[in-house]
């Protein structure tokens, strides 16, 4: 599912960069394995606010995703102030994997 | 649909500081308890009612299934209530408590010296019990989910403080009347206790959250879960009400059977869940650990037969009830820690040292900052160990026995070697 954005093209950059976020438990990125609900620009302010979740609220590895995530955009935007937040307005669900997050874990 | 605005950053989970000495303490004491048991290898062909098998059975109990399921518990409690750990203090005291007291219990069964090392170790054990269940209770009418996993886990601590309570009453019973009968006929209430209580609640309530998880399985069944949990808790009190009654102590199957019963659902929704995982291929943590899950028939049926034969011949079936307690502790209860420690730890460890580098660098994954083949070897002789100790143990031959102690020191020590590589694990100079 991709997530929901006000600016296709730049997102499409941010979402090549969140690829190289992985579960660490589960070896897949974050794009596949639905984690990102939202990506906003305000490109007046130089701003991005990420919208997020989690595969359950107290993840032991989600302050790890998180960061991780942080981390990838920042390097991405380098001059836009990242903001990452988390939403758990719908939970996360197997259904939000991916075609290809669902052929990496057929593999 | 995803127009719901941002929440907050993540939660804070429990401090790894909090979490790795139980893995380590619990480490050294299924080192110890291997150790004590070839050592005392001869002592398996007789009585359980003995000394060195009283010390190894504590040391397993409480100093290795119970710490490590504490230390997993303060990590894993968050995840099951989506709330944090009400106090990283009280997880300590109660390491520092049981971390005491465990040793002193354990040295005054071995030497059976009733006096103040195992009056002390019992009561230091208490304590650190009261601590964790304050923790518990704390933690979970904090949470935001109120959830069957949840009432498993805090049910199961208040039979822990039940059992290890009934213990210190047991132990104060050697010196002074304070039950109607002696010490060993009040032994099946605090084992059992025990067993079904603190472990077999435990251990149902976390991995039936957690085995779905780590398969990213769709199978959910709360109603199931409940029918299990009535059954579990419904056969502890019989079996309580049946024992201390002499007139109906026939009708003691009855709660074995609900017991089984509820073993053979538990076993039926982790098939379940397996069957809907969406991750195809197992990895061997998650194997062995679903393993155990089928090694949990065998004690029960144990059991039945024991009971079977009690009722028909009368007098001890002492062989067959040694062999019962071995398989709960070094069958299914070692068997999932086994597993479920290297599903657990890497992940604490990782979390603590590549944090900071998440998204940017370069990072291991976390099962490999152990070694795998090491893990592997382990797997084979413990695998090997249980058997050649359970067949000396049913044919009384100490042969049979002291093959067994060896692969279960072999399994301890390659144990010890991968959780002591992961917890002094640090990051590689670039």
């Amino acid at each position: 599912m991709n997530p929901v954005t006000n600016l296709p093209e730049k997102s499409k950059l941010a979402l090549e960069a969140l690829h190289q976020v992985l579960d660490p438990e589960i070896g897949l990125n974050v794009v596949d394995l639905g984690l990102i609900y939202r990506l906003d620009f305000d490109e007046e302010k130089k701003e991005l606010f990420c919208t997020m979740t989690l595969t359950t609220s107290f993840c032991p590895m989600g302050e790890s995703i998180t960061f991780g995530v942080l981390q990838a955009l920042e390097a991405c935007f380098p001059g836009y102030a990242v903001h990452v937040g988390l939403s758990f307005d719908p939970p996360w669900s197997q259904d939000l994997i991916s075609g290809e997050g669902l052929q990496f874990l057929n593999r | 649909m995803f127009g719901v605005p941002v929440s907050s950053v993540a939660q804070k989970t429990t401090s790894h500081k909090v979490v790795l000495p139980f893995y380590g303490y619990a480490a050294a004491s299924l080192f110890a308890a291997a150790l004590l048991i070839l050592a005392n290898s001869a002592a398996f062909t007789g009585h359980y009612f003995h000394p060195r098998i009283l010390a190894i059975t504590h040391i397993l109990a409480l100093g290795w299934a119970t710490m490590i399921i504490l230390g997993a518990s303060h990590q894993l409690v968050p995840i099951l209530v989506e709330g944090s750990l009400y106090s990283e203090k009280l997880a300590m005291a109660s390491f520092i408590l049981a971390g005491l007291g465990i040793p002193l219990l354990s040295y005054g069964f071995y030497y059976f010296e009733m006096g103040w090392p195992a009056k002390w170790g019992g009561r230091l054990v208490v304590l650190a019990i009261l601590c964790y269940l304050i923790n518990l209770f704390k933690s979970i009418s904090r949470g935001k989910q109120d959830n069957v996993h949840a009432l498993f886990v805090f049910t199961a601590g208040l039979w822990l403080f039940i059992t290890a309570f009934f213990g210190l009453v047991l132990v104060y019973n050697f010196t002074y009347t304070l039950l109607s009968e002696d010490t060993l006929h009040y032994l099946p209430l605090h084992a059992h206790t025990g067993i079904l209580g603190w472990f077999l609640l435990l251990v149902m309530g976390v991995a039936s959250r957690l085995i779905p998880m780590f398969l990213i399985s769709k199978y959910r069944n709360p109603r199931l879960l409940w029918l299990i949990y009535l059954l579990i808790n419904t056969a502890l009190l019989g079996f309580f009400f049946l024992y201390l009654s002499t007139v109906l102590i026939n009708l003691i199957f009855i709660p074995a059977l609900m017991v089984l019963a509820a073993v053979f659902l538990f076993i039926y929704y982790c098939y379940r869940a397996y069957q809907a995982r969406l991750r195809k291929r197992v990895d061997p943590q998650v194997r062995i650990s679903l393993f155990s899950v089928g090694l949990l028939a065998l004690p029960w049926m144990l059991l039945l037969i024991l009971i079977g034969l009690l009722l028909r011949n009368g007098g001890e079936q002492t062989s067959l009830a040694l062999a019962y307690g071995f398989l709960v502790f070094f069958g299914w209860i070692t068997a999932i820690i086994l597993g479920m420690t290297f599903k657990t730890l890497p992940f604490i460890v990782w979390n603590k040292t590549y944090h900071h580098l998440a998204g940017i660098g370069r990072t291991p994954n976390p099962k490999d900052l152990f070694h795998d083949g090491i893990f592997r070897v382990m797997v084979l002789a413990y695998l090997a160990g249980l058997i050649f100790f359970t067949a000396g143990i049913l044919a009384v031959q100490l042969f049979l026995l002291q093959a067994g102690a060896v692969l279960l020191l072999g399994t301890a020590a390659l144990y010890n070697w991968n959780v002591f590589k992961l917890l002094f694990h640090k990051k590689p100079v670039t």
